[in-house]
This record gives structure tokens, sequence and C-alpha cells, in this order.
């Protein structure tokens, strides 16, 4: 259960206690994906709408986003009975039902059918309800802070968990221009840029845990998120989204598997890595594998927000712009001025005087990520910000 | 003062052949002698002269002479006639002729030379002394008068029949058994080995023999005896002090050709010693992980795989105890304190039908038993541990003790690192073994041995992780007569973890494991003639096992106790082999074991429905079976053959078979082996593993036996081994059946070892080319693993050389060099990746598809003694070494993680840079 991650962190020990190991990256040569399979993302939401993403597998040294696969057809079924279809939404590859509200007596399953011909179905699964989140907390020691969550079932029947969450926090850019360099001159600027935005981040690790081994079904202080004292997300307001999924056992056991496979790995006491593919099979064609777990569940989220003044006062909490300072600077000097930003690529701040005579000297000048926080997030005031 | 020495031993054979010339000069013979048998031959010259001719039949009988003489001088006559033989002859001043193979006698001797006689343990005392002192100058008084002496065993009522010479050879300094010594004659030759009690017997036709005696540590010797009835010698030699002298298994000298074990690999201490490892301290399995054949998945693992077979299937006997995890601080270090140890032997194939339960190999590791004489002691200073070693009479030449002890202080390294969390953290292990031996009297003798070890960590202050080896065993040596002996061992081990958890109060555990294991044993020896060796005995075991508890650690605990039902079982076996010498040259080893195994209740056992995988619904009934009820057995015989050809004096050809069979497995879904790694007994779902292996081999002495060359190749099939599905969970699971699923693998392979046993420069240079396979075929599609094809296993790596070479600067300074080369490991690589739950993942390929770069690494030791004047308070010496010399950063693995939502590849090396140790031994 927990031996593993105990291993884990032995080996790390290990390693950097007693042995001159290390860790590189690398990537070795010759490894091709000769086909690409179907990657199907998402559940059955029992209680509102369901959002399925359909993507391709690809090659691994690539480094462009996923294939979206578009134009197929979904549909939810009913064991014997009904089918909601699925429509493509105005994201490419991303199919969306109607709100439902499901028969949690019954079992459902998700029919595709690619614009290739290919027909996908996924197993057929039961209904889970999931029970509202406890509490969200968080707990801040002397370098970091950590975020946890609480919920329990007083039924018994949930065992099985996943979470998964949205951070947003503000971002304030240190910068703030008053020029612009307009028809090959300095000018005032004449629109603002915002002073500040909403950055937001999905979860990425996959987190589940179990009450399996416990005498009633309590998730006590389960480990979300963690930042050292140092991160630019709790600089000013931080806010987390946090989903809760109730798992069937064989769910569990995928995403398990899915995390020794990715994230639990690279230590001497690794698990061999399986080949993994979840409960999507084609069904006119053999050798097309489909990846992904479709389950059935309704969802509860909690959120939680986190303010600068909660946090110890002297926590070295950084901006996120530390690059951007100090601005380098150009002289006044036209030939200098249209050389440096005709081209949009640097953007002049301040004007800068010479002390002795008080005349223009020249200009600070950064990128646009710099003054514009709009290039990270939004500057849309979200609906549930405080 | 050597050099006057001698000058004196050659001064005495100048005297001795001037005299005996002076008087036979005048003597001469006559006759036309045409392929005549030498006894015709010296009746007829014993008519013509005054001469009488000494002579062993036996030696002699094919012995012809042609000669003719027309009168020549006797001493013309017989050098003439012997010319081009390996026979001698002297004659002595009262006209006998001593005809002799292989040395010439000496007839005469100084007056100083007849002394008292000290022989004390003899049952027969020797009466006659004839030959001069002819031994290297700086041996002890009493060796060089025990081989000058003629020893006489038996009442002289000898009827042409076979006689059996048994008894003890001991070191006489400290009256330690030597273990593994050969004593053998070379004409006619006959020769025999010691037991781990430094007890040998070896029967031969009356006569008279020389006697040479070779050994690990010891000097040379002999000891000349006329056999005339039953008797017993008891034999005492030199320790060999400068252990830098010899590296590497002189007793073994000819034993590659002459031997009839193939596929053993021997290692004393000394050549332990002479490896340079990681953290500077002499460890045993290391050194067993560079001989051919023997392999592990990587640098942090002390699991091995013997020609292909699994990390479980290596019996690891520890004076008999069987050790289930022989390693420290997660496999860095082994488990066993060089200090105490007498001997390591591997048995790769031919395992003599007297061990069984395990697949692949033996690994005998012995220790020493105490020294007899005085007390004395040693230790070392490491960089990461120290040890210290005591050992001394209880009753002076009767019985002894030795203990030692072995501890790590990276606690305290960790306890000054900067980073908090380490500073919580506890990294410590340490082992105690004690040795006892007491002879109660010449026919009686005990054993006693204790072995605990013991590792704990602590980390980052939630986890708290423990592990421990304890084990005991008493063995009684009995010794009916001179023909047969036996050994009754009582043995228990107990392998447990423990951890536990505390941080968060509501989910604070203990996680426990154990397994204890009881053994009685029976082993005889029995020697009826020189023509046969018969083992034979019978054996039983029960095992208790603990599979798993999880139980609520603290008041606020919600931790249900889960504990799973304890696994016992018996298996029992009985054994007979008899290695049978037809000639000099064709020798046959014939061994049968049949063993049994008996799983017992109380235990539920679940009952699947057939022909579909087994799964929780697929379980069709549960039966319970009451206390002490037979749930399953199993039984098969066990063969063991080999065979031995001698084509020539320096080479032979040896070939073997034998089946093994393993009722015990240990479950791991790691690459490495972990401490927290179990091991299940088979039962009513767990079929027993059943391995085959065919070998052959030829081998090679060349230089006086002093290169042994040998090639072995080998056909390993193994069957229902252990193998899980995709993401099996081992741990706290009360259906592991349902994880599991049966593998057959084969394995085969080409051995190459070059060895130079003595020299300035010496070592060995081995290359191996082997595969390992694995493939799971049985029940369903689903469980198939890579379709059900055969599959490379975690350590098949085809290619491997490895060259340990000593070079000797002087006698107080020495180097050794160590050289490694093998394929890469195979690894499992991601095909493709794909997009989900927000981030990036991969899909592998099949299981162990790709292979990481291929690995080399070289070490370096320097060792520097100290001065080796014998009166000196204590002896010691310096170790300095650099490990991984190159700093090459051999990968051990290479994996992809998703972070942050991307797919980032890795490389792993665990010794990744230059590692430079320096330890400091001593002896007193």
């Amino acid at each position: 259960m927990y031996t593993l991650a105990v291993l884990v962190r032995a080996l790390s020990l290990c390693c950097l206690v007693l042995l001159p190991g290390c860790i590189e990256p690398y990537m070795p040569e010759a490894i091709s994906s000769t086909q690409s399979y179907l990657v199907v993302n998402g559940f059955i939401n029992s209680q509102g709408s369901t959002s399925i993403n359909l993507s391709r597998t690809y090659d691994i040294a690539a480094k462009t986003p996923p294939p979206i696969e578009t134009g197929a057809t979904l549909a939810l079924e009913e064991e014997g009975g009904t089918r909601y279809p699925l429509r493509e939404s105005t994201i490419k590859g991303t199919y969306t039902s109607a709100n439902l509200a499901l028969n949690s007596g019954k079992q459902y399953h998700l029919l595709i059918r690619t614009a290739d011909g290919k027909e996908y179905a996924s197993d057929y699964v039961p209904v889970k309800t999931t029970p509202a989140i406890d509490n969200i907390n968080w707990q801040a020691s002397e370098a970091d802070l950590a975020i946890y969550v609480n919920t329990h079932d007083d039924t018994n029947t949930t065992q099985y968990y996943r979470w998964q969450y949205e951070e947003t926090w503000e971002s304030r850019p240190v910068l703030a221009p008053n020029i612009e360099y307009l028809n090959g001159e300095i000018q005032p600027l004449r629109t603002f840029y915002p002073l500040v935005c909403w950055q937001s981040d999905k979860s990425t690790p996959i987190l589940v845990s179990n009450t399996v081994a416990l005498q009633q079904d309590v998730v006590s202080q389960f480990l979300l998120r963690s930042f050292p004292n140092t991160t630019n997300r709790l600089r000013h307001k931080y806010s987390i989204l946090v989903r809760q999924h109730a798992l069937t056992r064989e769910e569990y056991q995928y995403w398990a598997l899915l995390k020794k496979n990715t994230e639990n790995i690279g230590t001497l006491f690794d698990p061999l890595p399986a080949q993994l593919t979840g409960n999507v099979h084609c069904l006119n064609d053999e050798s097309a594998l489909a990846l992904g777990y479709v389950s059935a569940h309704s969802v509860q989220e909690k959120r939680l927000f986190i303010s600068r003044n909660e946090l110890p006062n002297w926590w070295p909490l950084q901006s996120g712009y530390e690059d951007c300072v100090p601005p380098d600077t150009v002289e006044n000097f036209p030939p200098d001025l249209a050389q440096r930003f005709s081209s949009r690529l640097f953007l002049p701040v301040n004007t800068v005087f010479d002390p002795k005579n008080g005349l223009i000297s020249g200009y600070t000048y950064t990128v646009l990520d710099c003054i514009d926080c709009r290039k990270r997030g939004t500057d849309v005031r979200p609906s549930f910000w405080q | 003062m050597k050099h006057l020495y001698s000058w004196f031993v050659f001064l005495l054979f100048l005297l001795a052949s001037l005299t005996s010339n002076g008087q036979q000069a005048e003597k001469t013979i006559s006759g036309n002698f045409s392929h005549v048998p030498f006894e015709q031959f010296a009746s007829q010259l014993e008519a013509q002269t005054k001469l009488r001719f000494y002579f062993n039949p036996a030696a002699v009988d094919s012995l012809f002479i042609t000669l003719q003489a027309q009168d020549v001088p006797v001493r013309t006559a017989l050098e003439r006639a012997l010319q081009n033989t390996p026979f001698h002859f002297a004659i002595d001043d009262e006209n006998r002729v001593f005809v002799t193979a292989g040395v010439t006698l000496e007839p005469s001797l100084p007056d100083s030379f007849f002394r008292s006689e000290r022989e004390g343990n003899l049952a027969n005392n020797a009466r006659t002394t004839e030959k001069a002192p002819a031994s290297a100058p700086g041996r002890s008084r009493y060796v060089r008068e025990a081989e000058a002496k003629l020893y006489e065993i038996g009442s002289g009522s000898v009827r042409g029949g076979k006689v059996t010479l048994a008894g003890h050879i001991r070191e006489l300094k400290s009256g330690e058994p030597v273990i593994g010594a050969t004593i053998y004659s070379e004409a006619p030759s006959v020769g025999t080995s010691t037991d781990q009690f430094g007890y040998y017997s070896l029967t031969v036709p009356a006569g008279r023999y020389d006697l040479k005696i070779r050994g690990i540590g010891i000097k040379n010797t002999r000891r000349q005896v006329i056999l005339q009835g039953d008797g017993k010698l008891e034999i005492e030699v030199e320790e060999d002090i400068t252990p830098l002298k010899e590296v590497v298994i002189e007793a073994e000298k000819d034993k590659n050709v002459s031997g009839m074990q193939m596929g053993l690999e021997k290692l004393d201490i000394k050549t332990l010693r002479q490896v340079p490892t990681a953290f500077g301290e002499t460890d045993i399995l290391r050194v067993v992980l560079t001989l051919p054949g023997v392999k592990s998945v990587g640098e942090g693992s002390t699991g091995l795989n013997v020609r292909g077979g699994a990390t479980d299937q290596n019996l690891i006997l520890f004076n008999g105890t069987t050790i289930y995890n022989p390693s420290h601080l997660f496999g860095f270090f082994s488990a066993f304190n060089p200090d105490i140890l007498q001997s390591v032997e591997l048995y790769k194939s031919a395992i003599p039908a007297k061990y069984g339960g395990r697949l692949s190999s033996v690994l005998e590791i012995k220790t020493r038993e105490g020294n007899k004489k005085k007390f004395s002691g040693s230790g070392g200073i490491g960089p990461l541990t120290s040890r210290i070693t005591f050992e001394g009479p209880i009753i002076k030449d009767k019985s002894a003790f030795i203990i030692s002890a072995r501890t790590s202080y990276s606690d305290w390294i960790l306890h000054r690192l900067s980073n908090n969390s380490f500073r919580q953290s506890a990294a410590s292990f340490y082992d105690i073994s004690a040795n006892i031996s007491h002879q109660l009297n010449e026919k009686n003798s005990l054993y006693l041995t204790g072995y605990l070890s013991a590792d704990r960590f602590r980390l980052a202050s939630d986890t708290t992780y423990q592990y421990r080896n304890q084990t005991a065993s008493l063995k009684w040596q009995h010794n009916f007569n001179n023909k047969l002996y036996s050994v009754l061992t009582g043995a228990y081990s107990h392998y447990a973890y423990d951890i536990t958890s505390e941080k968060n109060p509501v989910n604070a555990s203990r996680l426990k494991y154990g397994i204890k294991q009881t053994s009685l044993q029976a082993d005889f020896s029995y020697f009826p003639s020189s023509k046969h060796t018969v083992d034979f005995g019978v054996s039983s075991l029960v095992y208790n096992i603990s599979p798993g508890s999880l139980t609520p650690n603290g008041e606020n605990s919600l931790i249900a106790p889960d504990i799973l039902a304890r696994e016992q079982a018996v298996e029992s076996a009985i054994y007979a082999s008899d290695r049978i010498d037809f000639t000099q040259r064709l020798s046959l080893s014939l061994g049968l074991r049949y063993s049994l195994f008996n799983a017992l209740g109380p235990r539920d056992v679940y009952q699947y429905t057939p022909g579909v995988s087994r799964t929780e619904t697929s379980i069709m009934d549960t039966v319970r079976y009451g206390s002490g009820k037979v749930l399953a057995t199993y039984h098969g015989p066990e063969y063991r053959m080999s065979l031995r050809y001698g084509l020539t004096d320096n080479s032979s050809v040896k070939a073997s078979y034998n089946r093994t069979r393993q009722y015990i497995h240990q479950l791991s879904n790691t690459a490495s082996v972990s401490p927290a790694d179990i091991w299940k007994l088979s039962d009513a779902n767990i079929r027993p593993q059943v391995g085959d292996q065919y070998s052959i081999g030829y081998y090679h002495n060349f230089r006086a036996n002093t290169i042994e060359a040998s090639v072995e190749t080998y056909y390993k099939s193994l069957h229902d081994f252990v193998d899980y599905k995709s993401g099996a969970t081992l741990i706290l699971n009360h259906h592991i059946e349902t994880d599991i699923v049966n593998a057959q693998g084969k394995a085969y392979g080409v051995e190459v070892l070059v060895k130079k046993l003595t020299g300035k420069i010496n070592g060995w240079v081995s290359y191996t080319y082997s595969r390992s396979l694995v493939r799971v075929n049985a029940g369903t599609p689903a469980d198939r693993i890579n379709g059900g094809r055969y599959y490379p296993s975690n350590f098949d790596k085809p290619h491997d050389f490895t060259l340990i070479g000593n070079y000797r600067f002087s006698r107080r300074f020495s180097s050794s060099l160590n050289f490694t080369y093998s394929t890469g490991r195979p690894i499992t690589l991601p095909l493709a990746k794909y997009y989900i739950a927000n981030s990036l993942r991969v899909y592998y390929s099949d299981r162990n598809a790709y292979r990481v770069p291929d690995y080399y690494r070289a070490d370096l030791a320097l060792n520097i003694e100290g001065n080796h004047k014998v009166k000196k308070l204590a002896h010691s010496s310096w170790t300095l070494g650099v490990y991984n010399l190159t700093g090459r950063q051999n990968p051990y693995s290479v994996y992809f993680k998703s972070e942050n939502g991307q797919i980032r590849g890795y490389k792993l090396s665990i010794f990744g840079r230059p590692i430079p140790t320096l330890t400091y031994n001593f002896k007193f």
C-alpha cells in the first residue's frame, strides 16, 4: 500500500546520503509509435452534463499538442435502453451531452463511432454517487504550505476516491508602462494594461486514495497539493476548486496503475511498467486499441481561498515576474529606438531622465509577457472571486 | 639466515648420496631383460646380489623393464632400467633398494634427526623416520619433523586388502579445521578432500604412500605413511600468514580438471578481500556477482540471478541455516561480516543431492570455528561501517568460540546533514555472528552457530522501517568409524519486517510480515572403498509464515486490523548419492533426492472456476481445512547426476544433469529485490517450481596447474515459477493467486573462465554468453504477457566480460583491478504518449522489449600490509580503493515520468562518479 512510497523515499535518501548516483535527462533513440490509438478522456456524469474529449496517441518525441479526434459520433447508453447523444462542441474533439440525471440503479456505457468508421464501446459500469467533501484545509509549516481534503461516507460504500482540482490565483505584473512606441516615436500610453489578472491551472498528478483498510469510510487529511514558501501562486490571493469523484474498485485500480506507470517510477524498486489500456474496446477491429477509462458517477466540489495576509509575513513569495526586473534601457536615439521597437517584440516601459540636465536620456523596455498579464491569464474577474 | 639453512640442507643431501655411492659402487649384475615385469626383474637382481628390493606392487604393476647388461654396476643398471619412467630408486647401507614413484627417497639421515616423538594425537604412532627435511625454509620444526617422519599405521595384518585412513587436518596454531584441503598421493593416484569439519577419509590398498596436503591458506605439506591396517592420522598444518602471497584456491589446484564437481565456484576469504567494493568493505555477494553465470539487475541489488534463475531460487546457507534476506541497507551491503567467514561455495549446476529446496543454486557460506589455541581478535574501520571479531579457546584444543559484530554509522552521518528531513531520518544496521565448537571426544563434536542481522530506517520522521534475520543452528558430528560418519543438524531461521507509520494519527498503522523455518537434518557419509563415496540422509523442514498483518498504531487510528491467515507446511526429503570412481579417468556420481511437501491447515482455500482467469469473481467455493489437515501435497524425484572423464592428466570433460524442486516463492514485482518482498508457500492454488539443468564442460590446466581454463555450457528449463499480472497487489492480498501467473523459463549459455592462480600477477578472466527468457502463456489471453511469447527476463544480459586481476609488487604492497562489461539490462519503454486527466501519459511497449545502454566499470584497490613479523602486537593493513574508476554513469534504468503534465525521459545511474574508500584492518 504505502510501502512503495516508503521505498521511493528510502531510495532517494540512500541516493542522496550514500551514493553519488545521478539522474539525468535522457531520450533513447529509435522509439517511434507504429500506430495511433484512440484516447478517451472523461467520465459519464450522472448528475449533469457529460463531457468527453477524444484524441490520439502520438510520437513520444513530438513537441506538438496531442492530435484531436474530430467528427466522431458519441452516445451514452443505458443498459438495455435509452441512448443520450453527445455533440461535438465548439472546442473540436470535445463532445458534450445535455444535462442529465441518470438512474443510479442502472448501468451505462459510452459508444463511439469515429470518422474512419471504427466503432468503440466502453464496458458497462454502475453509477456511483460521490459523497460531499467535508472540508478542504491548508497548513503552513516553515518551508511549505500543504492543502488537504477530508471526506467520509456514512454508508461505507464509496471507499475509492479520486480528486482533481483547478487553481486560480491573482497575478500582478511588476512593471506598468506609461508610454508606447507608435508611428516611429515614443508617445504616452493610450490604453493601460490591466494591473491584475487571474491565472489558472488544472491538476496534473493522479490523486487517488482508498479506505479499504479502515474500519470506517473516512479520508483524513489527504494531501492534494503543496507549495514551497516561495511560490508566486500565493503572493496575492489563491483559490483552489477541488472536485471529488467516487470510483469503482476497477477504476481505482486503473488510476493507481496509471500513476505507478507514469509517476511513481525511476527508483531501484520500480514496479515493472505494464501495458495499460482501460475499459474501452474497439468493436470492429481487434488491432485498434483504445486508451482510457469511462466510468459513471456524480461529482462533488468545494472551493478554498488563501490570502497573502493569512500566511507568515516573512515568506519570500515571488511575483512570477522575477525575470522582468530590472528592465533594460535603450538610448534616446531614434535609429536605436526604431531598431528596438519596430518589431514589437520589445515594448517601452518608462522614460529615463539624465540626472545632470533633466533631459530624456533613454527608455526602459521589456517584453510583452512582463507587462501584459493577459499573456498568462485573464483580466476578467472570475465570477467566484471574492 | 635463509641461505645458511638452504646450504645446510643441500650439504646433507650431498653427504648422503656420496656415502651410498661409495658403498654400492663395486657390485655388478648381468642379464638380458626384454619387457620383463618389474617384480621379475627385481627378483633376478636379488638372486644375483645381496640386494633386497622394496616397492609397492600396485605401483609398479605397469612397469616393464627392457635392459641388456654385462657386468654393469647395480646403480648404473638401475639407472638405465628406470630412466624415462616416473620411478626412482635409492639404496641404503643395508643393501635395501627402495623403488618409488615420483620422488627419490634419501635413505640416510644425519644423527641429529632422531628425536623424541611428540605425536600425541596419533592412534598409531610412527616408528621410523626416513627422509631429510626438504621443505621450504621458515617452517616450524614440528612440521619439518612430521614431514620427515614415516608413520606406520595399522597392526600389520594386511591381506592384500584395502585399508582406511582417516583423521582431521587442522591448523597448527589455532587448531581450527582446514576445510576443503586436499590430501592425495600421486602414485598411485588417490585422494580426497576434507569436509566442513576438516575431516577426511581415504580408502586405499595397503602399502606405502607419500601423502600431499594442499589447502586454502595453509602451507603445502606432506606425510609419509605405511598403511597396514585401518588407522587415524591427525595432520596439523601451518597457516600461510602472508595473505598476499597466494590468491585463489590453492586447494583446488588440479580440481578444475580432476574434481568431479562442475559448476562450482569456491572463494576463500583472501580472494574476497582483494576485490574492491563501493564502500570499502569486503562484500561476499559482490564478489560472487563477478563470477561467470551470476548476474543481477543492477548495482544496487544483491539479488543473485544464477544461470537465468530468479533471485528467490538461490539457497543461501550460513553454517546450515537459511538466510532469507542477505543484505543490508536496501541491498547495498551484504549482511555477512567478512571477518568470521571461512569460505563461500556457489553451486551453479550438478547440485549435490544433499541440498534441495531451491531451483538454481546453492550458496554455502561457512564461518571459521575460532582459534583453539589462543585468544585473538581482528577488526576494521571503513567509511560507513566498523567491525570487530574475537576468538579464542574455551578449553584449549577442544573447544573454541568466535564472535563478530559489525555496525554502521550512517545514522551519525545523517544527523549531520543540513536538510531538515534527513536530520529527522535514521538509517542503521548491524549484524552479529557467533560460533562455538566443542570436541566432546574423538568421535563426537558439537558446533553451535548464531546469527542476527537487523536494519532500521526512519524516513522523514513518519515511517519506521525495520527488518531482521535471526538464525541458529546446532550440529553434532559423530564418527561411527573411519568409513562412516554422520552430521545431525538442527536449524532455525526467522526473517521478519515491520513498517510503522505515525504521522497521520487516523492512518497510523503497523505492517508486519514474518517467516519461521525450523529444520532437522541427518547427513551420512560412507566410504566403503576407494571407488565409492556414498552420501545419504533425511531432512525435514517446517515453515510457519505470517503472510502479513496491518494493525492500527495508536488510539486514534481508524485502521481496521487486517491479518492474513498463517501458512504452515512441512517439506521433507530423503536422498542418497554414490560417487563411483571406475578408473582414474572415469567417475560417475549418481544421486537421487525425493522431496515431499505438505501444506497444512488451518486455512480457508478458495476454489476457482476452471478455464477462467482467476479473479475474485471466479471464486466458486471456499473449503475450510482444520488445524494440521493437509490441504495440498506435492512430491517428486530430483535427479542429480554427473560424470567426469579425464582426457589427459591436464584435461577432462564433465557432464551433469540435475532436477530441482522449490516449494517457496518470493513475491516481488519490482525489478530489484526489496526488503518488503514476501515469501509465499506453495498451496492448493500455487504449484511448486521445477527446474532441469543439463550442462557439459571442458576443463584444461596449463603450466603445472597454475592456469586453469574451463568452458561450460548449459541449458536450463524452469517451470511454474511465479510472475505477476499487470498491477498485481502483493501485500495483504487475501487471494494472492488471482494476481499471480505461472511462468515458464528457459536459459542457456556458455561460460569461459581462465584463472591464473599463483605468481605476481594472478586473477581471472571470464566471458559469458547467456540468455534468459520467460513465457507466460497459461490461462486466459488477458493473463498472458507479450501475447504468450518468450521475452527476455529482467536480468537477461547476453554478453558479460569480467576481469579480476591482482598484481603483487612486494609482500607488503599489492594492487587489484576489476573490469566488468555487460550488455544493458532489458527494460520496457513507452511507444507513444497521450493526453489524459490533464497530463501527458505514456503507453508502454511489450515487456522488456528494449535495453539500457551497455554497462562497464573499472575498480582499483591498493592493499598495504604492515610488516610480517610473526611476533607483533597487532598486524594491520590498509586498503585504499576506488570504485568506478572512470566515473562512467552506467544507467541502471531509463524511465519516463509525467511531470507537470509533460513527459520527461530520465536515466538513473547509481554510482555515477568514482568512489574512493579507505579501510583500516587489524588483527591481534
